[in-house]
């Protein structure tokens, strides 16, 4: 009975998202255009245009997998319950767990997705050619680590007005983007910055990815910190959603 | 008989203001009762502390003898609420059978499609698509997708038209005869007399009145003479201000109106004293103007 309310759940949340390209469309279309514009219309003046290529793509599929977790996820769900449907799931006999997972299911596929076709405009554009391994260790990086994001864009789901939840979850998206690193390399953006960016979730997020495609692997460090920002934001979200039914 | 719906001294209070104030009442298996109240009554309050998604600050509400939020009571109630949209990117049916698979019992789907009054093929339409009275409509089905026993409507008809609006009723009355509970909201007074066996009326947080329709009525309705005068009207109605049993006196289409909690003496009074009149006659207050009354002061009706 559980097992197929999850997946009754997760059938009708992935429907919701393949059925609304507007979504899919504008997670897809800056980090392509982005990744055109710095791999083949400016001149960045790498040497390595390869690693150049490659590393910009994994900066972009993270960046459009932290704004749809971000941005996608907390509209949504602002607006769910500015309709009141999240009301009616409440009088219902399905648990909010349930509900809830189906969300981040669908949320993942759609993320899925996202990599897949950032990676192919990647290969089309650019050639980029890496090892299967670092093909699926990077893309399985940046669906998992999505994670931190998710529960971002779950605050973001608290607020009132989707007004409100456009606008907070727009500056954060770019400037999470900016100061990790994701539009440019972080080392050559100012000192401070980068201090402060090698403590991001963001720079951690895409820096996991940028280790696979040169070689390498996550780093504990990295991954320690995504799962700290994940353990602080979801546990800000049960305070909000205790204090927020509790009326 | 059973009781549903156990109210023990609910009091909501929102931010120092009371809503709802020291409300009691019980609701047996079976009835459909009306909560009937101007905007701001606290029907609203009401619903979402029998729906638990509002805790009461005071008092204790329990369906089927349980706590609102109980799973048992979760898959034998339906609600149709109000500003509720529905989910958009999923057809009519989709919700509908997404719905139905969140209940050990649910209802079959033909029934559900029959409750929606909804074309074949407007059922394979996205749900957002749908007019506004569609939607209520698809709001009602949901409803009723467990196979509820209890069935709480909030406004269920504000923005149907007569024909959704009459086969909503005839639906709503077979559910009735099927031994179902129903509670409903409504500032409709016509349908609280209509549909209800009984009507709870509140005003400002209290409920205020309590009872059938027609107790309601005949305890409530104020009761008018109005007769034509013969000879001066002037006089005449001097001599009826003297009178104790005449609580107010009005002309209207050439009549004189005078109302009273006992129309029985009036009339005594007006013919043994000689009282220069004609064409007597007897008006029945309508429940509107009963309802106004209560609603407007409510401490002058309390029992």
């Amino acid at each position: 009975m559980k097992m197929k309310l999850l997946m009754n759940q997760c059938k009708a949340e992935l429907l919701r998202i393949l059925r609304n390209p507007y979504y899919v469309f504008w997670s897809l279309i800056m980090p392509i255009m982005f990744y055109f514009i710095f791999t083949k219309v400016v001149n960045t003046g790498v040497e390595d245009a390869g690693q150049w290529q490659a590393h910009y793509l994994m900066s972009m599929s993270a960046f459009s997998v932290m704004g749809s977790s971000i941005m996608t996820l907390g509209i949504r769900l602002v607006q769910e319950r500015t309709q009141g449907w999240n009301t009616f799931i409440r009088i219902t006999p399905l648990p909010s767990s349930v509900y809830f997972f189906g969300k981040m299911f669908g949320q993942t596929i759609m993320h899925l997705f996202s990599v897949l076709c950032i990676f192919a405009a990647g290969y089309l554009m650019n050639g980029v050619s890496l090892s299967p391994a670092e093909w699926l260790l990077s893309g399985l990086w940046i669906v998992a680590g999505a994670l931190p994001f998710m529960a971002l864009g779950t605050l973001i789901g608290f607020m009132k007005r989707v007004d409100t939840a456009s606008g907070v979850s727009n500056v954060l998206y770019m400037a999470l983007a900016l100061l990790g690193g994701m539009w440019m390399p972080l080392d050559i953006l100012p000192q401070t910055v980068q201090r402060i960016g090698k403590w991001l979730p963001s720079y951690n997020y895409g820096d996991g990815a940028w280790r696979v495609v040169q070689g390498g692997h996550p780093q504990w460090g990295g991954v320690l910190i995504l799962l700290g920002y994940l353990a602080i934001f979801m546990l800000l979200s049960g305070y909000i959603r205790k204090k927020q039914e509790a009326v | 008989m059973e009781h549903v719906i156990e109210m023990e001294q609910v009091s909501k209070v929102f931010h120092g203001k009371r809503a709802v104030d020291g409300i009691s009442f019980t609701i047996g298996k079976g009835s459909v009762t009306a909560i009937l109240g101007p905007n701001g009554a606290g029907k609203t309050t009401m619903l979402s502390m029998l729906l638990g998604l509002a805790e009461p600050t005071e008092g204790q509400v329990r369906i089927f003898g349980l706590p609102p939020k109980h799973d048992a009571v979760r898959e034998r109630s339906g609600a149709m609420l109000q500003e509720v949209s529905v989910m958009d990117r999923l057809k009519v049916h989709e919700i509908i059978s997404l719905i139905r698979s969140y209940y050990p019992q649910p209802l079959a789907e033909e029934a559900l499609y029959a409750a929606t009054g909804l074309e074949a093929a407007d059922l394979k339409r996205y749900a957002e698509k749908l007019s506004g009275g569609q939607k209520r409509s698809l709001g009602f089905a949901l409803a009723l997708a467990g196979n509820p026993d209890l069935l709480f409507l909030d406004e269920p008809t504000v923005g149907l038209d007569t024909t959704a609006r009459r086969r909503f009723w005839e639906t709503v009355r077979g559910l009735a005869a099927q031994g179902k509970t129903i509670l409903f909201t409504t500032h409709y007074l016509q349908e609280a007399e209509d549909i209800a066996d009984r009507i709870l009326l509140f005003s400002r947080g209290a409920l205020v009145a309590d009872g059938s329709p027609e107790e309601i009525k005949s305890r409530l309705v104020q009761r008018s003479l109005s007769f034509l005068p013969e000879g001066d009207a002037g006089e005449l109605r001097r001599h009826l201000e003297q009178l104790a049993v005449i609580k107010e006196i009005s002309d209207r289409d050439g009549r004189i109106h005078v109302t009273t909690d006992n129309t029985d003496e009036a009339l005594r009074v007006i013919y043994t004293g000689g009282f220069a009149v004609k064409d007597v006659r007897i008006d029945q207050g309508r429940l509107d103007a009963a309802f106004e009354q209560l609603t407007l002061e409510p401490e002058a009706v309390q029992p």
